[in-house]
């Protein structure tokens, strides 16, 4: 047994199999797609937020060095609005719903042509009377979400139950706007063969963003093919595709021309969605010696004026904690705003913020320690539907985290560690995110050569920069029997065997169970045609050696677990903060930070720890420095590039940790993996901000804590 | 960006020639600020001159202090030997800037003539009365949490971004400038930049046609006790939304001269003047110190984003004194 598992690659730490061709820029991006006689599209937008075009003169542009065409909704091919493109501004229309929104396109010779017409495009508008881009004021009157999930959730006596608790607490929480910001803008390569069109283009779902495209475009799924091997990161906003994917493809048929088109980062502020502002309230009633017996989460968020994203910030307070009465309930503010998206732990990594701290701040109430309020409150079964976890971690990674971190030099009184000026704090935060398998195809190509076997491995995954190509390898390798330098990865290609995406933290499990049941079958099917009986079933590898088998291959389909549905699955973590704060200028550093993760079966850890250490890192984000800002009287945002927007600098963040638990379960997938994209982010900004206040006695209730929201 | 002519000037007269042909020609030294500006259409030039090879990058010692090239970049400035020990000031507020790889790019004449920060400055489709005078100021009545709180105007609210130029001002340097005729001219530190008032659009008194050969600072007794203290967003690669230079000339237990500048308040480096008059002679004390600073910011007049400036300016002008006193 313990042989096998040192030949195992899965659980090993191995270096990605791609790493050296990124560092080396050889690994193909979408803009790094050469094309003969390819023609650039620059975008322009508009510069009001509601109302509608009245005129476009673009007379000027198309007279411009180099420019082949300039397209607006004047002259746009019909596209389908409802193909599954998210946030609209597909030119089919004058109407105007949002700051930012792209009226038109430039295409010409150059990159830098199509720019400098898009200068000369004049445009003239009628302006809507309301319009809604002040969400202090809309947010007074938000109104009924539409989506099922989003209608009020009351368990027991509901938020009322609070009138009978020993002790209350109320409290309310504010996040800002927050873009996702992969290092990657969205950017791509159209090609059309006939009636067929390629798209090069970071898509995090490869199936989807074929299906959405064709749909969009009026074209049968098999006349777009979508490759994305590589992705400079998305965290979301690569999930769902925006417009700019199909009016590369529009103008690449316009102009007859290969067309790439890259988004600038400041055209990323308002092209591909966003995360969303939330209010978030929360009422918690507790016994004196912490039982808490009412959790009210209520939350009013922003979305678009035409169109419903929601994120889910009441799904940790559903749960985490054992509480008899709980209300969960979400009211929407539709705004002249890009549509929000899926963002890096959507509705976790925001709801946690809230109730995380609230817990905390119970715990200062009761003068109780935070983890032992949490231990009190761990529920046997999920609070929200009575179902048994598959496997529930959060009080071993609370103890594990306590202990690895030095918890026990935490002061239970706030504002009296001192170093100098500096002020030292604890804080302490958990989170949770659900563990899922979709349904995923892969197909194993195998082949002897010289005595050698080789393995293709195929399916429409997509690796993100997190490391699905690496993982796969090894789930392939030891399936097959075969080390991971003999395997080929071939994914991110809508012409491969179709898969989940990497969203919701479902790559991992879809993709995996997909190429191991591939592996498995390819060695059953190896088995049957041997015709042979073995004592110890040998592997695929050794079974085309045996039968001198030149090539064989497979294609298996992967469907989750059915009974999966019966239990709750989730991976829990544990984030332990520590930060010194200047206490004259109010400058934050994160100098330590743990987090403890249960996700199951952890492939790699070494990408697994890049994983959660990424979420960390924009956790700190998050907690101290990210916040896009609308102008309420233009709609636009006025923090409008890197130099506004303040993602972590290396000094920002200290010495990151990360620890996994040693966990086995088997319900949510057969490979008992559970998932960990999106858990990292989840009760980061929670454990700094319960570390500020540990630190201060300052409670800061909306993010980011910036330098002034200490002094003042 | 729109299409430009590049041109190469060998040498600094030629430079100031080719600049006085052309009155929409612009000076290219590490193109860190410009060439932003450009791509963000905020700046239109039709001819990039670069400067780059001009003989300009030298640091010296003078009779009367030391002598900054203009094209000197601003990592080998910083991490110059004699700037290290007898203007540790300067080394300290340049290694507050930007990034390495931005230090490494900018030069010191550069540096003095980056334009502000304000986003709405940037954003071509917003008023401002910097980029186009007569438009109006989009910053006044909206998101001016990083503006100014002293020696604004009913046009424009913009601060001035360099950290270096807070420390050559509490150093009290010069700029020195090759004029169109082919002489020279010193313009004093306080008298460079300029204050928004009537003409937004003008950051400084330098005119077109001229070329900046070199920045002066006068021998000083500051080296032991001067510190730097920056306030930002966060801990590298931000703008400053408070920013003190200060250093001490200590006469015994006395303050001799106190020599304090701010960045991040104001449309140029505020010599903190009042805190300097308070100062002078008195006993070098955190009471004092204090004292000194309130009196500085009491003429503050904060933004509807930025009244935390005030108490952040007084922390600040505090602690960097304390420091500068402990050297
Ligand atoms: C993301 C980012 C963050 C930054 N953060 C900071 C910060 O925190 N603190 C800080 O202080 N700075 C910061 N900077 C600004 C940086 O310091 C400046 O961009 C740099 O100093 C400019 O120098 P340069 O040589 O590249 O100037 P250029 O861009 O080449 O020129 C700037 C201007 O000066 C003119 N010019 C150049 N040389 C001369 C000369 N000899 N005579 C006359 N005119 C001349 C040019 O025509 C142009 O108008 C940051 C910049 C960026 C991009
Ligand atoms: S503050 Fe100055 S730079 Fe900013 S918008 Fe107003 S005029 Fe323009």
């Amino acid at each position: 047994m313990e042989k096998e598992e040192k030949n195992k690659s899965i659980g090993k730490g191995i270096d990605r199999i791609d790493g050296i061709l990124k560092i080396t820029g050889k690994a193909t991006y979408a803009t790094d797609y050469p094309a003969k006689n390819m023609a650039f599209a620059v975008l322009f937008k508009s510069t009001i937020a509601a109302g509608r075009i009245t005129s476009i003169d673009a007379e000027a542009a198309k007279k411009s060095p180099g420019v082949l065409t300039v397209i607006t909704h004047e002259n746009a091919p019909k596209l389908n609005v409802k193909g599954g493109l998210r946030g609209g501004a597909l030119l089919q229309g004058p109407e105007i719903l949002f700051y930012g929104q792209h009226i038109g396109l430039v295409v010409a010779e150059t990159f830098e042509q199509a720019t400098a017409a898009s200068h000369l495009i004049k445009v003239t508008y009628q302006q809507e009377a309301h319009q809604k881009t002040d969400f202090e004021h809309e947010a007074k009157t938000p109104v009924m979400p539409k989506g099922k999930e989003l209608q009020d959730f009351v368990k027991g006596g509901g938020k009322a139950a609070v009138k009978t608790a020993e002790v209350t607490l109320e409290a309310q929480y504010e996040t800002p706007i927050e873009h996702h910001h992969p290092m990657e803008p969205h950017s791509t390569v159209a090609i059309w063969e006939g009636d067929h069109v390629t798209l090069y283009n970071g898509s995090q779902i490869i199936n989807g963003a074929q299906t959405a495209a064709a749909a969009t475009l009026n074209l049968k799924p098999e006349q777009v093919r979508i490759v994305s091997p590589y992705i400079g990161g998305g965290f979301g906003s690569k999930g769902g595709q925006w417009a700019n994917l199909v009016l590369c493809a529009v103008a690449a048929k316009v102009v007859k021309r290969p067309v790439k088109l890259a988004l600038s980062r400041q055209q990323m502020f308002n092209s591909v969605g966003l995360r969303q502002r939330n209010i978030q309230k929360i009422t918690l009633g507790a016994t004196k010696d912490g039982k808490l017996n009412t959790l009210a989460h209520e939350t009013i968020s922003h979305t678009a004026i035409n169109d419903e994203y929601i994120e889910p910030c009441g799904d940790c307070s559903k749960i985490m904690y054992d509480a008899p009465n709980a209300l969960i309930s979400y009211r929407s503010v539709p705004m002249h705003v890009i549509l929000p998206t899926y963002t890096r732990g959507p509705g976790k990594s925001t709801g946690s913020f809230a109730l995380e701290s609230a817990m905390d701040e119970l715990a200062h109430k009761l003068r109780m320690d935070p983890i032992d309020l949490r231990i009190k409150n761990e529920p046997k079964e999920d609070p929200s539907n009575g179902k048994p976890w598959s496997s529930r971690t959060t009080v071993q990674c609370l103890k594990e985290g306590a202990k690895a971190f030095g918890w026990e030099k935490r002061k239970m009184e706030p504002g009296v560690n001192k170093i100098g000026d500096d002020l030292v704090g604890y804080g302490v935060a958990c989170g949770t995110y659900p563990a899922r398998q979709r349904d995923s195809s892969a197909a194993v190509k195998l082949s002897l050569k010289n005595g050698q076997v080789f393995a293709t491995v195929e399916i429409a995954a997509s690796d993100l920069g997190t490391g699905t190509n690496t993982i796969l390898a090894q789930t392939a390798a030891d399936g097959l029997g075969i080390p991971v330098s003999q395997i080929t990865m071939n994914i991110g290609d809508s012409s491969l065997p179709p898969a989940a995406g990497s969203v919701g933290s479902v790559g991992a499990s879809s993709f995996a169970n997909a190429v191991n049941d591939a592996c498995t079958k390819i060695t059953d099917e190896l088995l049957a045609k041997s015709g042979k009986q073995f004592f110890v079933r040998p592997t695929a590898r050794e079974l085309m050696i045996s039968e001198n088998i030149a090539a064989f291959q497979i294609r298996s389909d992967s469907k989750a677990p059915v009974d999966a549905d019966q239990y709750s699955c989730h991976s829990f973590n544990a984030n332990f903060a520590e930060v010194r704060i200047n206490s004259v200028t109010g400058m934050i550093k994160v100098t330590r930070f743990l987090a403890v993760t249960g996700a199951g079966k952890i492939l790699n850890p070494k990408t697994a720890r890049s994983q959660i250490i990424g979420g960390n890192v924009w956790g700190i984000g998050m907690a101290l420095s990210e916040e896009s800002i609308i102008d309420p009287r233009y709609g636009n945002f006025a923090t409008r590039s890197f130099a506004d927007y303040h993602v972590p600098s290396n000094l920002d963040v200290g010495k990151l940790d990360a620890m996994f638990i040693n966990e086995i379960d088997l319900v949510p997938n057969k490979m008992g993996v559970k998932g960990i994209g999106e858990v990292g982010i989840v009760g980061v900004a929670a454990a700094i901000a319960n570390a500020v206040f540990n630190a201060t006695g300052k409670r800061i209730r909306n993010l980011p804590i910036t330098p002034d929201k200490i002094l003042v | 960006m729109n299409p430009f002519k590049f041109s190469m000037a060998q040498n600094q007269s030629q430079a100031v020639n080719m600049l006085v042909s052309n009155n929409s020609a612009a000076l290219l030294g590490g193109g860190t600020n410009l060439l932003d500006l450009m791509k963000e259409h905020v700046a239109a030039p039709t001819e990039l001159i670069d400067i780059t090879r001009l003989e300009l990058k030298t640091i010296e010692k003078n009779a009367l202090g030391i002598s900054l090239g203009a094209l000197a970049k601003n990592t080998d400035t910083a991490n110059h030997p004699i700037i290290r020990s007898d203007y540790p000031l300067l080394s300290k507020a340049i290694l507050a800037g930007a990034s390495a790889q931005i230090r490494n790019m900018a030069t010191n004449g550069g540096n003095l003539l980056q334009r502000t920060r304000c986003s709405y400055f940037y954003d071509i489709a917003m008023p401002c009365n910097k980029r186009e005078p007569g438009s109006g100021c989009a910053a006044m009545e909206g998101f001016n949490r990083m503006h100014a709180i002293f020696g604004w105007s009913d046009q424009c609210v913009a601060v001035y971004p360099s950290d270096m130029a807070v420390a050559l001002s509490a150093l009290r340097a010069s700029v020195r400038v090759l004029q169109q005729d082919g002489s020279s001219r010193n313009i004093a530190f306080d008298d460079f930049h300029i204050l928004p008032g009537q003409h937004p659009e003008k950051d400084n008194s330098l005119k077109h046609g001229e070329l900046i050969t070199s920045i002066e600072i006068p021998e000083n007794k500051l080296a032991a006790h001067s510190a730097y203290v920056k306030v930002r967003d966060r801990n590298s690669y931000a703008f400053a939304l408070v920013s003190v230079a200060a250093g001490l000339a200590l006469e015994g237990a006395r303050i001799g001269d106190a020599h304090i500048s701010m960045g991040g308040v104001a449309h140029k480096p505020w010599r903190a003047l009042k805190a300097e008059a308070f100062l002078k002679g008195k006993t070098a004390s955190t009471a004092n110190f204090r004292a000194a600073a309130k009196a500085e910011m009491a003429a503050a007049k904060p933004l509807s984003h930025n009244k935390f400036k005030v108490e952040m300016g007084i922390n600040s002008i505090t602690n960097a004194l304390e420091m500068a006193l402990k050297g």
